[in-house]
């Protein structure tokens, strides 16, 4: 009774199930309760999908206290949130998309969470929709340490690889936790120095690797040549349920930046199959792609890279990143919505004689001042 | 003084004779310590190791005892006033102090002290006096705000609690500066007491606050008021002083209101006094950034959301930067509106003028109503608007009277102008909003556009209307609620900017298929004719497919670059899903057709992926795409500043040329060499080209500077970070971050800045509030402060938190769990009914029936989520006065959820109905299987300490079980099982409304009673438990079972041992019962005779006996004493002949010795 008298309503609400796991990602880090309406209320199959019904009951693992309330169709979706508690969460992760999908949420939320959080999720490792696994190792682990999350037990590992669509994969994900973010000022990525990259492949042939990693050499040598290629060939129990390759590029640049691209073959029996030297052809053009988008942070992490500056100290952080993504376009509005902060948005145009590929953005912003309130203090 | 200064004597320093020789010696020679070390170096050897290593850890410990954790210093380069709370018990001279400070500083005279007064007190500080009364509420609130207390202790009484409860206040929320100032000092008439009472007091304050805490005397009253020399030194105290930074007020944002306005429709007031209102609150923002739509805590009232903030101009600000020791008369501003000063005062919209602060050039002795704004803002039935487009001032007498537009027309802010553009398209007028900055190339388009088409009549328009104008101003991104001005800007423009937004639009689109010229045609567009385009169309269509890749590439990037502002982007047009507008088909009127919108569903349902879909304009085969990127690499170009070649030239240039001091050759680098010629050569054809060599100079002159910073540098690194420690390191991080945090946003206009940083301190704003409580504006009262403090992201939520709590040493009580309690947490006040718990060695939380007298222990309570690491304090109430200390508790926040659960003790008690040899059978300690089930294998135990476990639960009757013991129970024991019953924290959050109460009422709060308040408030007496009650103690006699020895043992006994069976007598046998006799008279005397006579032989024996007895002793006795003499004589002898043969042992020992010798 007095609650609702006294504490002032501050909740959001949205339409639609795009950009589900932002808000609910955003709407437990700021406390602000939301409500999702018309969940796909027009399709001939309404209501959440069954990852995204994963998705929430991976939310109620690491959260303690939350309420969650759907209704019956599954059209709308009431969340409030609780407090992030962490622990030793082992999640099964639904098939229709990839473990990247639930681990994009969970690095978001993972540092500021009571205890240090080690996550065990299964399902698909690998698909073409989502970033995978390897490609989230690569590069937000040594983004999220710019930030200052960093010390022993920070680690994603792949102890198993599971293709599309049986799966079969597992990934283990620890995470310290955090108290304040640190702001940063990451405005040159600097010159990249090497490229690494691996080509992995399970119940195909092992020669599947050597072969993409030929043709991605073939491309990428025009620049650099410092280059090295893993190759990991998975077999017996860690290979999963359905056979598949693929192969995640990172280049690396002098001031620690990391851009990275990826690509793997067509989940089996869904369209046409790929031979492994396209593959890999495709994947390096892929990775010069994103090395003409250029930035600090590639396109992928963009949304990471901006929520950890909003919830950063009350300074100024700066960050270059290559065009903004539609679902970092989002992002923005979304935290512009949860924590009222707006971004100072200057476009760099590369000059003429500049041979740095496209224009750059540059994001500035104050942030929050939050604090990981879950910690315990003794 | 005339000029002629007398000139004294020159020192004449000796330049020969012994005492230059000395002079000169010394000089050559000079003792250093190096020396005394050369001459004595055992007075400075190493004495002992460990007394170094200590001396050594010692002076570290000093100098980093010194070190604060460096913080970024978010201080704005204009920080908001100083906040003064001048505290005291009542009638100790709080208001008189302030004025006398408040005519000191602006001389001024302010008659009652209502809410905050801002002055202007020199050249780069304001302060903010605010008065703070004997509420404790207040009190509470003041701290949390204050930078600077004064605090007034009148010297004549002593310490008041007041003064204690408000340290404590302090010390719980981040301490303040305090400063003590002792009044009442004229009423001691001794010096002696008076500097006795000074040191005492001053000691006490020391102990409180810290050792050496700054205590002022103020002397004695003059004319009610305090000595000027003194109020001027306290001035002073308080102009230089520094303040420290607290962390709760550093990472909030806080206003401490000092205006306040009921913006509510007069006519709802009317028609419903107690609805809800609408207020505009105003006052410096002070602590961190404040932004819009974020959560407020406004103490006393509640939690609110901002529904809109501004800043407007600084009423009080500080003088311009000019070179000058003081102030003027203009400069010494006052700003106090609830205390009626201020004159004009701005508001967003609207301007208000103070009509008794007009006049009182003419009544400046007279007392100004305090009440008068208070009684206007109840008084209001009229909007300000509409009262101030009546009203007509003069300011001078006999000047025209001045109407309120001409007022708006002076007082708009100063960046914004208006500037008229003729749009020939709607063929009207369009007034853009024009900042100083844009000025210029807004002009150059107003000029092309004014020449395609006539020149426009220009018009005057309201201000008003440039407002809403000027917020559609495409270069400033739009604000956080403002997705929808740019909606009405379109709406406005008749929708001739929609089919502008769609040609833009669509040329984006399909720039990639259209031709080069077409493209530069398109930019033409507005002005050429459409048959032109499809002319220039014609022509290009034969050469289309030349360069087909090259065009697409290149009209990709020129698409990039004509992307419109990416901000705007982002933050401007919010597509927004609106359902309702759907052209449906009805059918029979009836039923809908419901069709899914595709463009719409795939907006708002869509996959939600982060990846970014690669763009397939660009074919990575050709050399020149690839080339576009070659520079990303290290194999690539370098810039000129990081390339290794110009690096080792620039390096070769600083240290290229030196000087060899022994052979005095000089060395010099090649460049500089060379370019010392080409200056000799220039020199030399002077006259041509000294454009050139001007150009040259400059350059010179650049190289010449860069070489000097880039040295100094190089010395700096060098010197400094040779032993920089971790701090220093530290420490210079936060200098260089705070220095980007100003220079950041510095040259953008606040407008604009406000939105990427929020407010940020310092400015003045206007905080509005949507449904606010009638009762804060009906029982306004300007006495107690208003301040509104900014919550953080999830600070507005209500969670269980964990506290560490200690009962306060003065308090004289202990406190009860389950007692409501008063706390102030955070910017909040509010009750709750805390459970106290302790937690035992195993990690146990253990329930606390009190808390402990001298200990912290845990406390659980519901209530708003504040960070961890704040501190809190509890009361008991906070209604009235009290003789004794009134803060009940204190401690601090741990943790935010209900991670650990309380328990409390429950004991299962049962009792044995059968019982075997160990095992025994329970009853009554469950009711059903099921439960004991649950309980299989606890430990049980019985009050007299046989311990025992649960086996089975049993059929019947419920909840019986088998249990086995470690040794046989009685019938008679009692068992129980020790368990812990977790206990839930009751969910009551009460916040304190004391703003709301009625004027005069605010310190009589009361909330929730305890129960032991509520028995006594209603009378009622509780029932004992009449098992607790006293009764007379009536033990029944204990009757013990006879012992039974098993007959085989019988026998094995011996006869003493055996159990003698004495045979109750029972009636016997009439047969063996004896006869009685029956005596014949004759018999009878017989009998009797014969009875006496045995009577007297009796009598005779016993006689004869006793004296026998005596004979015999006497013999015993004279046997006795002969037996003496006789030992006696043996003891003697016996004694007599040991002599002699002790004697005789001597003499042979004796002789023995004397022998040996001459043996030898």
């Amino acid at each position: 009774l007095c609650i609702n008298n006294n504490m002032a309503s501050n909740g959001l609400s949205y339409d639609g199930c795009n950009f589900f796991r932002q808000r609910l990602v955003l709407s437990t880090l700021s406390g602000k309760h939301v409500k999702i309406k018309n969940i796909r209320s027009k399709d001939d199959n309404p209501g959440l999908r069954d990852f995204e019904a994963s998705f929430v009951r991976l939310l109620d693992k690491v959260t303690n206290g939350s309420r969650i309330e759907i209704n019956q169709t599954g059209t709308m979706l009431f969340y409030q949130p609780g407090l992030l508690y962490g622990g030793s969460v082992e999640h099964d992760c639904n098939l229709q998309r990839s473990i990247g999908y639930y681990l994009e949420a969970l690095l978001m939320l993972a540092p500021f969470m009571k205890t240090p959080l080690k996550a065990t999720l299964r399902g698909v490792t690998n698909d073409p929709t989502d970033p995978t696994v390897d490609l989230l190792k690569s590069t937000a682990l040594p983004l999220m340490k710019r930030f200052g999350i960093d010390g022993e037990g920070f680690d994603l590992k792949v102890v198993k690889r599971g293709m599309a669509p049986g799966g079969g994969g597992e990934v283990v994900f620890t995470c310290p936790v955090c108290r304040t973010m640190r702001p940063v000022q990451l405005t040159d990525p600097g010159k990249i120095k090497r490229i690494r990259g691996v080509a992995y492949s399970v119940r195909v042939s092992p020669q599947m690797g050597n072969r993409i990693v030929e043709s991605a050499r073939g491309v990428l040598n025009q620049f650099l040549p410092d280059i090295y290629i893993y190759t990991d060939h998975m077999k017996g129990a860690n290979s999963g349920k359905s056979p598949g390759f693929g192969l995640t590029l990172v280049a690396e640049t002098l001031d620690g930046c990391f851009l990275s691209a990826e690509m793997s073959s067509t989940p089996q029996g869904q369209g046409d199959s790929v031979l492994p030297e396209d593959l890999g052809r495709n994947c390096a053009k892929l990775l010069l792609q994103e090395v003409y988008r250029g930035g600090c942070v590639d396109s992928s992490n963009q949304s990471l890279a901006l929520l950890l500056m909003t919830l950063g100290q009350q300074d100024v952080s700066k960050v270059l990143l290559g065009p903004l993504s539609p679902y970092t376009i989002e992002f923005l509005r979304h935290i512009r919505d949860f924590f009222q902060v707006m971004f100072k948005i200057k476009v760099q145009k590369p000059s003429e004689d500049e041979r740095k590929g496209g224009e750059k953005v540059l994001m500035t912003c104050v942030g929050v001042g939050y604090s990981n309130i879950n910690k315990t203090v003794k | 003084m005339d000029g002629k200064v007398k000139k004294q004597k020159k020192h004449q320093q000796k330049h020969s004779g012994p005492k230059a020789e000395k002079k000169k010696l010394r000089k050559h020679d000079k003792p250093t310590e190096e020396d005394d070390r050369r001459r004595n170096p055992k007075a400075f050897a190493v004495q002992s190791a460990v007394r170094m290593a200590k001396t050594f850890h010692r002076a570290q410990d000093i100098k980093t005892r010194k070190h604060h954790i460096p913080l970024v210093d978010r201080m704005p380069l204009e920080p908001p006033p100083v906040v003064i709370v001048v505290v005291g018990p009542p009638k100790v001279g709080k208001s008189t102090l302030i004025r006398c400070l408040i005519k000191n500083f602006t001389r001024q005279k302010l008659g009652d002290i209502c809410g905050p007064v801002t002055i202007v007190s020199g050249k780069k500080r304001r302060l903010t006096f605010v008065e703070c009364n004997n509420d404790i509420n207040t009190m509470i609130d003041l701290a949390k705000v204050a930078d600077l207390v004064l605090m007034l202790i009148d010297a004549s009484f002593g310490f008041e609690m007041e003064t204690f409860e408000f340290l404590n206040i302090c010390q719980v929320h981040g301490f303040p500066r305090v400063m003590g100032v002792l009044t009442h000092l004229d009423s001691f008439k001794n010096n002696k007491t008076l500097r006795k009472t000074k040191k005492n007091l001053k000691h006490r304050f020391w102990t409180e606050v810290y050792q050496g805490a700054k205590l002022f005397y103020l002397s004695g009253m003059l004319y009610g008021e305090y000595q000027t020399q003194e109020v001027k030194n306290l001035g002073r105290f308080i102009s230089v002083m520094k303040f420290r930074p607290l962390v709760w007020q550093t990472s909030h944002p806080y206003v401490l209101v000092d205006r306040l306005e009921d913006l509510t429709n007069p006519e709802k007031v009317r028609m419903d006094p107690r609805c809800d209102r609408t207020v505009s609150l105003y006052g410096y923002l002070r602590g961190a950034h404040l932004k819009n739509k974020s959560q407020l805590h406004i103490p006393g009232v509640g939690d609110f959301q901002v529904s809109d903030v501004n800043f407007l101009p600084d009423p009080c600000p500080l003088p311009d930067a000019q070179k000058k020791r003081a102030l003027n008369e203009k400069e010494r501003l006052l700003y106090a509106p609830m205390a009626g000063v201020g004159g004009l005062v701005y508001d967003k919209d609207a301007v208000y003028i103070d009509l008794p602060a007009s006049h009182s050039r003419q009544q400046q002795e007279e007392v100004r109503p305090t009440t008068e704004l208070v009684q206007s803002v109840i008084d209001t039935h009229t909007t300000l608007d509409a009262k101030m487009a009546a009203s007509k001032v003069s300011l001078f007498t006999g000047s025209a009277t001045l109407d309120p537009s001409d007022l708006n027309e002076q007082n708009r802010e100063p960046g914004l102008q208006e500037e008229h553009i003729w749009d020939p398209n709607s063929q009207r007028e369009r007034r853009k909003v024009v900042f100083p900055g844009e000025e210029e190339n807004v002009k150059v388009r107003a000029e092309s556009e004014t020449m395609a088409e006539g020149a426009p009549p220009s018009k005057i328009q309201k201000l008003e209307e440039v407002k809403s104008c000027g917020q559609s101003v495409a270069e400033l991104p739009a604000f956080a609620d403002s997705n929808d001005e740019l909606e009405k800007s379109e709406e406005e423009d008749e929708g001739e900017d929609e089919s502008e937004e769609e040609n833009e639009v669509g040329r984006a689109e399909d720039s990639g298929h259209c031709s080069e010229e077409e493209e530069e045609e398109s930019a033409d567009e507005e002005v050429n004719t459409d048959g032109e385009s499809e002319e220039d169309e014609e022509q290009g269509a034969l050469r289309w497919k030349e360069d087909l890749q090259q065009k697409a590439a290149e009209a990709f990037l020129r698409q990039q670059e004509a992307a419109p502002n990416l901000s705007k982007v982002v933050y401007g047009s919010v597509v927004e899903a609106v359902d309702s507008d759907e052209e449906d088909e009805e059918l029979g009127g009836l039923f809908r057709v419901s069709r899914p919108h595709k463009s719409k569903r795939l907006q708002t349902n869509s996959v939600d992926c982060s990846r970014f879909p690669p763009d397939s304009s660009l074919n990575w085969n050709l050399e020149e795409i690839l080339d576009s990127i070659r520079d990303c690499f290290v194999t690539g170009k370098w810039e000129e500043g990081q390339d290794a070649a110009t690096l080792l030239k620039q390096d070769d240039e600083l240290y290229g040329d030196f000087e060899d001091m022994e052979t005095g050759e000089v060395h010099k680098s090649q460049t500089a060499g060379q370019q010392e010629e080409e200056e000799e050569n220039g020199e030399s054809d002077e006259g041509e080209e000294i454009q050139v060599r001007m150009e040259d100079e400059e350059v010179q002159k650049n190289k010449r500077l860069e070489k000097k910073r880039r040295l100094k540098e190089r010395f700096n690194a060098e010197y400094d970070d040779g032993d920089a420690t971790y701090f220093d390191d530290l420490k210079e991080e936060m200098q260089k971050q705070a220095e980007l945090n100003r220079a950041e946003f510095e040259e953008m206009d606040d407008e604009t800045r406000v939105q990427y940083e929020g407010f940020r301190p310092g400015m003045y704003v206007r905080v509005e509030i949507l449904s606010l409580p009638c009762e804060f504006v009906a029982n306004f009262d300007p006495h107690y402060p208003i301040i509104l403090g900014g919550l953080g992201s999830s600070e507005g939520n209500i969670g269980y938190l964990q506290l560490r709590l200690k009962k306060h040493r003065w308090y004289d009580r202990i406190l009860k769990t389950r007692d409501p309690l008063i706390f102030s947490l955070g910017w909040r006040r509010f009750q709750t009914i805390p459970l106290y718990h302790i937690e035992d060695h195993n990690g146990r939380h253990r329930l606390l029936k009190y808390t402990p007298q001298h200990m912290h222990c845990g406390a659980s309570i519901w209530g708003p989520i504040t960070p961890q690491g704040s501190g809190f304090l509890a009361l008991q109430s906070v209604a009235g006065t009290k003789a004794h200390f009134r803060i009940a508790a204190t401690g601090v926040v741990l943790d935010l959820d209900k991670s650990v659960t309380i328990v409390k003790k429950l004991k299962l008690i049962g009792y044995p109905y059968k019982i075997f040899k160990n095992t025994s059978f329970i009853k009554g300690m469950f009711n059903t299987v099921l439960e004991v089930a649950k309980f299989e294998g606890a430990s049980i135990r019985t009050v007299s300490g046989i311990r025992g476990q649960i086996k089975k639960a049993l059929s019947t009757p419920p909840g019986s079980y088998r249990a086995t013991f470690e040794d046989r129970l009685l019938m008679s024991d009692i068992v129980f099982l020790r368990s812990w019953y977790p206990v839930t924290i009751p969910q009551l959050y009460n916040p304190v409304t004391s703003l709301l109460r009625s004027v005069g009422q605010k310190d009589n709060w009361s909330g929730m009673r305890t129960v032991g308040q509520l028995k006594h408030d209603l009378g009622i007496r509780n029932k004992p438990n009449t098992d607790s009650l006293y009764k007379p103690i009536a033990r029944a006699k204990r009757r013990f079972n006879p012992l039974h020895i098993p007959k085989e043992l019988q026998k094995a006994l011996p006869f003493k041992s055996k159990p003698k069976f004495q045979q109750p007598k029972g009636k016997m046998p009439r047969d063996l019962r004896r006869p009685c006799v029956i005596r014949e008279p004759q018999e009878k005397k017989v009998a009797a005779l014969l009875h006496a006579l045995g009577t007297v032989h009796h009598y005779k024996k016993k006689k004869t006996t006793t004296v026998q007895h005596a004979k015999h002793k006497e013999f015993l006795q004279q046997k006795e004493k002969q037996e003496e003499a006789k030992l006696k004589r043996q003891k003697e002898a016996k004694k007599k002949l040991y002599r002699l043969m002790g004697q005789m042992d001597k003499k042979k020992l004796k002789s023995s010795l004397k022998g040996a010798p001459k043996d030898d």
